[in-house]
């Protein structure tokens, strides 16, 4: 039966409905939807995310990043701040000394955790960041930036998980194949022009770690022990690293041992070093063969960006076997433009 | 009570005042509001409550609100703009008109005739049943003239308006 | 006030004589202003606590246990705010406007017994002097307003003005009804005229057909009056911001704010008074402590209605101005007119069971009518002038 007003009459039915029930809801948040902040917080679903924080295996010193600067370079509004650690003699290590992330700049795009190839960095779901500070107390330092791998697999289980098989799986492949050295060190004919298959070029005898090589002493513990076992050979299938990453579409492996330091002359590449400008790193490659003066052009952060690490981009295009002279994302364009005036001077293009 | 009613006089006769001496039209009908309430006071001095409360319901409530009203419909509240002449023919018609009712009135209380059936005692309160039953006694003429020009008015107003209405379709 | 006189004058035989009177005086004021503040206090803290409740959350629980302290907190912060004034405001209205908002509410307090002979003043004419105050209370809003030179203000003070005009005449035909019924302007004498064959509940005159309808009407009006949701387009936030209190800070706006509460209380108060038979209730008679017993029920029928005024805010949503207006002269109006005809018939009925049945069918026919005229309004197809 409907009469005038019947519907405000319901209406104050439903709102008594509400009103009691809020009495008895007994934390089914039924009727009483409320979460009384800072006592209770809802529980976040594992793909929520706030900013980004940097993963640690076991101890934070064993953190993943390198300091490689793709974050820093693909960040869009720039809020990430690295720079490379050094030991005492100013070799880089492969490790930030400073990392700084803006919590007011960071849009929270997460454009970070996909450009680093080392799992490195990883958004976090804390979202309780307020400070007292409008400036300084708004840059989280590297301290407050890393966290353990526990802790990633605590807030994020999937993700987490898949991470730790993938580089599971690769340290495995690594150890398998032995050393990860590139193949294409010596150029095969350098008139084939297609990235085929080359065959295996014999390993440069016994490898030893040079005093200046950019490792900690753990990792120069770890890798003298995985040499000494007898791992330094060629790759079992004599296959280069750009078949490898066609054929299995993941880029090579990125681990410090992947460094070609084992190559370098006893003197040490003096101009392998990210920190001297571009100007420098040519004056001091200046007498040196094509594929050097080509590395040094590049930001040598050993990112494997490219799918190489420095040492084999350098070579990959001096040898022919690698055309594109962009790939190298920390270098920039500033790189990329080096790298055609070499090759311009060279001859080949 | 002598006291009363000379502050109550001096407001009424202030606000009387301020409202045909301010330049700006809202602060004239606020003070004509005031005068409303020393006129509504001197009422309820006179133990007349009923016509006080009316008055106040009246005058204040519906008529006050009305003029404020047409005054927020019109421009040059502030009465800046616009001709400051004041002293002027009007005035002196309007002066001699409000002469000549303040003497008719004031003649009229003195005549013994109307003081003695108008003012009741200092403490005797005039009963609403008193003013009901003169309504439809005594005084039923002119009640019901009243309502009848009250109600012609009424209607004038709605004519007025639906001719708009139509004129505006 | 001559019953708390009399009461008083017994108490202090033999002592000055201006004594009785002072205290007769000064004790109703004090309980005027002491009481039905804190009672509109914490009327703020349960109207957004049973809010938050009818929205599913929890209202207001931080300030104290249950948020029990926090009126005071509201106040603090509101004292201590900046007061500010527009530059181009009308610097002395801007500053009445909140003072005179708060005077016609307190004084409707002094017409409403809480008690047998216990009402702060017992004029005869009560219930027109309730009428009276309460209209000058739109100048207030208007004063607001018009001093504020914003337009939102202004708007809200003309649609105040609107509202209040409007709704001021059904509602107090629907007081005249019950005039009639009790044959006494005086809200002592209406209460009185509650009781029937020595019953304190039969009485009401809620209970009585045209009664029921006298409270709806009037309940409706009050609200209306007093600016409350659903009737609240003068200060409609999602509209015109606040409307004629859109310029006011810190205490002057905690003035409006109590002005408003008061007067929504007092009217609940009358409302009591003149339809829920005021204080009456079982046991009242009994000695000594009849009077609080009577008192007791006075407040309890006065929170139900605080509570229902609440519960309606927490429900129905605003009404448009034009339905607002519509809803006024189109229903309210003709039904408070046949209210006061079938009082009439009522009285000079003298089988008051038989005056029963013919009362009700007369208005719940009315009721039907109206609501067909209204509806058959309502229900016309709409047409846009442009999206065709
Ligand atoms: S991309 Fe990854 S490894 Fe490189 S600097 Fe950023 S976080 Fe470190
Ligand atoms: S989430 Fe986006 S904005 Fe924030 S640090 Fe990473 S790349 Fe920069």
């Amino acid at each position: 039966m409907g009469f005038l007003g019947k519907g405000l009459f319901q209406g104050m039915a439903v709102t008594a409905r509400n009103f009691v029930g809020t009495y008895f809801d007994r934390g089914t948040r039924e009727k009483l939807v409320t979460y009384q902040y800072p006592e209770e917080k809802p529980p976040l679903p594992e793909n929520s995310r706030s900013f980004p924080f940097l993963v640690y295996d076991g101890t934070p010193d064993a953190m993943r990043c390198v300091a490689c600067k793709i974050c820093e370079t693909e960040c869009p509004p720039q809020c990430i701040y690295i720079v490379m650690d050094r030991d005492e003699k100013g070799k880089p290590q492969q490790r930030p000394k400073v990392f700084d992330i803006d919590i007011s700049v960071c849009m929270q795009c997460q454009i970070c955790v996909e450009v680093c190839p080392f799992e490195a960095i990883k958004m976090d779901n804390d979202y309780e960041k307020s400070q007292y500070g409008r400036f300084d107390d708004l840059i989280e330092h590297l301290p407050d930036l890393l966290k353990s791998n526990e802790y990633y697999n605590e807030i994020k289980p999937t993700e987490a998980k898949a991470v730790d098989a993938k580089l599971k799986a690769e340290a495995e492949k690594k150890a398998k194949k032995g050393t990860s050295k590139p193949a294409a060190a010596a150029p095969a004919k350098p008139a084939a022009p297609a990235p085929a298959p080359k065959p295996a070029t014999a390993p440069a005898g016994k490898i030893t770690i040079p005093e200046d090589a950019p490792f900690t002493a753990e990792q120069r513990a770890w890798l003298a022990g995985f040499l000494s076992a007898g791992g330094v050979a060629t790759s079992g299938t004599g296959v280069s690293p750009v078949a490898v990453a066609e054929t299995t579409g993941e880029t090579p492996v990125p681990l410090p041992e992947a460094t070609p330091a084992a190559e370098a002359p006893a003197g040490g590449w003096p101009w392998h070093d990210p920190g001297l400008g571009m100007s420098q790193r040519m004056d001091l490659v200046k007498a040196a063969p094509l594929a050097d003066k080509l590395m040094a052009a590049m930001a040598q952060t050993d990112c494997h960006a490219c799918g190489y690490d420095c040492r084999g981009y350098a070579d990959a295009i001096a040898a022919g076997s690698e055309t594109d002279l962009s790939l190298c994302l920390p270098g920039e364009a500033e790189t990329a433009k080096k790298l055609e005036e070499l090759m311009k001077e060279a001859g080949k293009l | 009570m002598d006291y009363a009613f000379w502050t109550i006089s001096g407001i009424t006769v202030l606000g009387a005042l301020l409202a045909v001496t301010l330049r700006n039209l809202v602060h004239c009908v606020l003070s004509l509001i005031l005068f409303f309430l020393g006129i509504a006071a001197h009422y309820f001095l006179l133990r007349a409550d009923f016509i006080g409360a009316v008055q106040i319901l009246i005058y204040i409530g519906a008529v006050a609100v009305l003029i404020l009203f047409a005054i927020m419909l019109t421009r040059n509240v502030t009465g800046e703009a616009g001709p400051q002449e004041v002293v002027g023919v009007k005035w002196w018609i309007g002066s001699l008109c409000a002469a000549l009712t303040a003497g008719l009135i004031s003649f009229a209380v003195r005549a013994d005739s109307v003081a003695e059936t108008l003012s009741p005692g200092p403490k005797a309160t005039v009963a609403v049943a008193d003013i009901g039953k003169g309504f439809v006694g005594n005084w039923i003429v002119p009640f019901e003239a009243m309502a009848v020009l009250l109600t012609a008015a009424l209607i004038g107003a709605v004519v007025i308006a639906l001719e708009e209405v139509r004129n505006r379709r | 006030m001559e019953t708390i006189y009399q009461l008083i004058a017994g108490w202090f035989a033999g002592k000055p004589e201006w004594l009785p009177l002072a205290i007769a005086i000064a004790v109703p004021i004090l309980f005027i202003v002491g009481v039905y503040p804190a009672i509109f206090a914490y009327t703020t803290l349960v109207e957004r606590k049973a809010l938050g409740r009818v929205q599913n959350r929890y209202g207001p629980n931080r300030v104290g246990r249950w948020g029990i302290l926090q009126p005071l907190a509201d106040g603090l912060k509101l004292l201590t705010k900046e007061d500010i004034v527009p530059r181009d405001a009308d610097k002395f209205t801007h500053f009445l406007a909140p003072v005179i908002a708060v005077i016609p509410s307190v004084l409707l307090f002094a017409i409403v017994p809480i008690a047998p002979g216990l009402v702060p003043v017992n004029l005869n004419i009560g219930i027109l002097f309730a009428f009276a105050i309460s209209t000058a209370s739109v100048l207030a809003l208007f004063m607001g307003g018009w001093a504020s030179r914003n337009k939102f203000s202004l708007l809200g003070a003309m649609r105040a003005v609107a509202q209040v005009v409007s709704y001021e005449v059904p509602m107090v035909l629907a007081a005249v009804a019950v005039v009639m019924a009790a044959g006494s302007l005086s809200t002592l004498d209406i209460v009185k005229a509650q009781t029937r064959g020595g019953l304190e509940i039969a009485g009401w005159f809620v209970f009585q057909p045209w009664g029921f309808v006298g409270f709806v009407l009037f309940a409706i009006g009050a609200m209306a009056e007093s600016a409350r949701t659903p009737f609240d387009i003068p200060e409609a936030e999602s509209e015109i911001i606040a409307g004629y209190h859109t310029e006011y800070s810190g205490f002057k706006f905690a003035l409006f704010q109590l002005g408003e509460y008061l007067a929504a209380i007092a009217m609940a108060g009358i409302t009591v008074t003149m339809f829920l038979g005021g204080y009456l209730g079982p046991g009242i008679h009994i000695p000594y402590i009849g009077g609080f017993i009577a008192a007791f029920w006075f407040f309890l029928k006065l929170g139900c209605m605080i509570l229902l005024n609440i519960w309606i805010r927490g429900t129905w949503p605003r009404v448009r101005v034009d339905q607002l207006m519509g809803f006024a002269w189109k229903v309210l109006l003709p039904m408070s007119i046949l209210n006061i005809a079938v009082v009439g018939l009522w009285h000079f009925m003298g089988n008051k069971v038989l005056a029963w049945g013919v009362t009700a069918a007369i208005l719940g026919l009315a009721f039907v009518i109206l609501a067909k005229i209204s509806a058959a309004g309502n229900i016309e197809k709409r047409t846009y002038r442009y999206a065709n």
